[in-house]
């Protein structure tokens, strides 16, 4: 499709609501299984994130209604289907939108918006680092099982770097912007 | 406590849109003036922190999530506006990335966490500042999680009233407020504890490094 970042989030976005505008499962299951056909070769791996993603809270709601619905004898097995696959079609649709557009470039035109999700990003993948490399560290430093004591001083460790390493990183990245009149607007 | 996708009616969200649409027209006026080579690595540590905060949850039989938010970090340390513009931006990244929350649930979600929280955090600390600053952060930290969990309960329970089929058969999220309240409320006011105590912890880092 030769849709355009903004266009491809009206799609999205209209997608999205009628999902959540249609009550019948059937139908339901139908929308997802075009949005399947269409999202082409990366269908399953997005179908496999949309389930990972969701499996957690929808397996809680749906235990919850068959207790209470069961229990007050109002039990639908027609509610169950429709809002679980609800949520897996507005999921689905959600992880097929981001594949496709990039969230920087989504943003463009919205220069304070996408400054703070330049620098965001970059953190994110400063902490995600940190994390990796000190549990990596902690294991090879422990191959007995530490003590709840060792856990606590790594996990203070981590913290205090984590801080200090994506500030001086931020930092880094604001004076490079600054030297480019980032801020001169 | 994110809202997942398809749990809320459109007679809900598309509201909420339009509240959400105003509040962040009025988070984002001034908020450049702010933004220079000193605040902006802060604001971007402390929104990745937000970030990676809330993607560690659990999730609650009351149909939502628990876990810390970092709200009240970002309101204390840069005003209520600038935290809910980051906070908001925090969870439309979690929607897109990793499924948490959803384009749906978006402006619930960043009301409740990003503008109430955030403004329930300043507030609190404004009223204990004869307090001392370690329990008016702590107690503004544990009010940042309290409150929204509140609204998000209230959100979630009315939708079996909002929208059902004629037999009464729910259409979204099916319970009613008698099981969202204190399905969602109980577990936050522990969650509140730990923020707090991780609220205070990371305050005195900034305050040791002068940032407040």
């Amino acid at each position: 499709m030769g849709l355009s970042s903004r266009g491809r989030l009206a799609a999205y976005a209209t997608a999205a609501v009628a999902a959540s505008l249609v009550h019948e499962p059937a139908i339901l299951a139908v929308a997802l299984a075009c949005a399947l056909g269409l999202a082409g070769q990366p269908r399953w791996r997005l179908l496999n994130r949309t389930l990972w993603a969701i499996v957690a809270f929808n397996l809680t709601i749906s235990f919850g209604y068959v207790l209470i619905a069961t229990w007050q004898g109002n039990f639908r097995t027609n509610y169950l289907l429709l809002v679980n696959l609800r949520v897996v079609l507005l999921v689905f649709l959600g992880f097929w939108f981001a594949s496709h557009v990039n969230v920087l470039a989504a943003l463009r035109g919205r220069p304070t918006l996408e400054l703070l999700a330049t620098l965001a990003l970059g953190q994110m993948q400063v902490f995600a680092r940190i994390v990796r490399d000190f549990r990596l560290a902690f294991e090879s430093r422990n191959p007995a099982r530490p003590r709840l004591a060792d856990r606590a001083r790594n996990a203070a460790a981590q913290g205090q770097t984590l801080l200090e390493k994506s500030l001086a990183t931020g930092t880094e990245v604001a004076l490079a912007m600054r030297s480019r009149g980032t801020f001169d607007d | 406590m994110h809202i997942p996708d398809g749990f809320l009616s459109p007679q809900t969200f598309l509201p909420a849109y339009a509240v959400a649409a105003g509040a962040w027209a009025w988070a984002a006026r001034g908020l450049r003036r702010q933004l220079d080579e000193t605040t902006v690595p802060r604001l971007a540590m402390l929104t990745a922190l937000a970030y990676g905060l809330g993607l560690v949850m659990v999730p609650l039989p009351g149909g939502t999530s628990g876990h810390a938010l970092g709200v009240a970090l970002l309101a204390l340390m840069f005003g209520v506006r600038t935290a809910f513009v980051a906070y908001s931006l925090v969870l439309l990244l979690q929607a897109l990335l990793f499924g948490a929350g959803g384009i749906t649930s978006l402006p619930v979600n960043a009301l409740a966490m990003g503008l109430a929280g955030a403004a329930g955090a300043v507030a609190t600390k404004r009223l204990l500042t004869r307090a001392g600053d370690t329990i008016a952060v702590g107690v503004a930290a544990w009010m940042s999680v309290l409150l929204p969990a509140v609204l998000v309960a209230l959100v979630l329970g009315i939708q079996p009233l909002l929208a059902h089929r004629a037999d009464g058969t729910p259409l979204f999220f099916p319970f009613g407020l008698a099981i969202t309240l204190p399905a969602v409320i109980l577990p936050h006011l522990l969650i509140g504890i730990g923020e707090a105590v991780l609220t205070v912890l990371v305050w005195r880092f900034a305050k040791s490094r002068k940032w407040v």
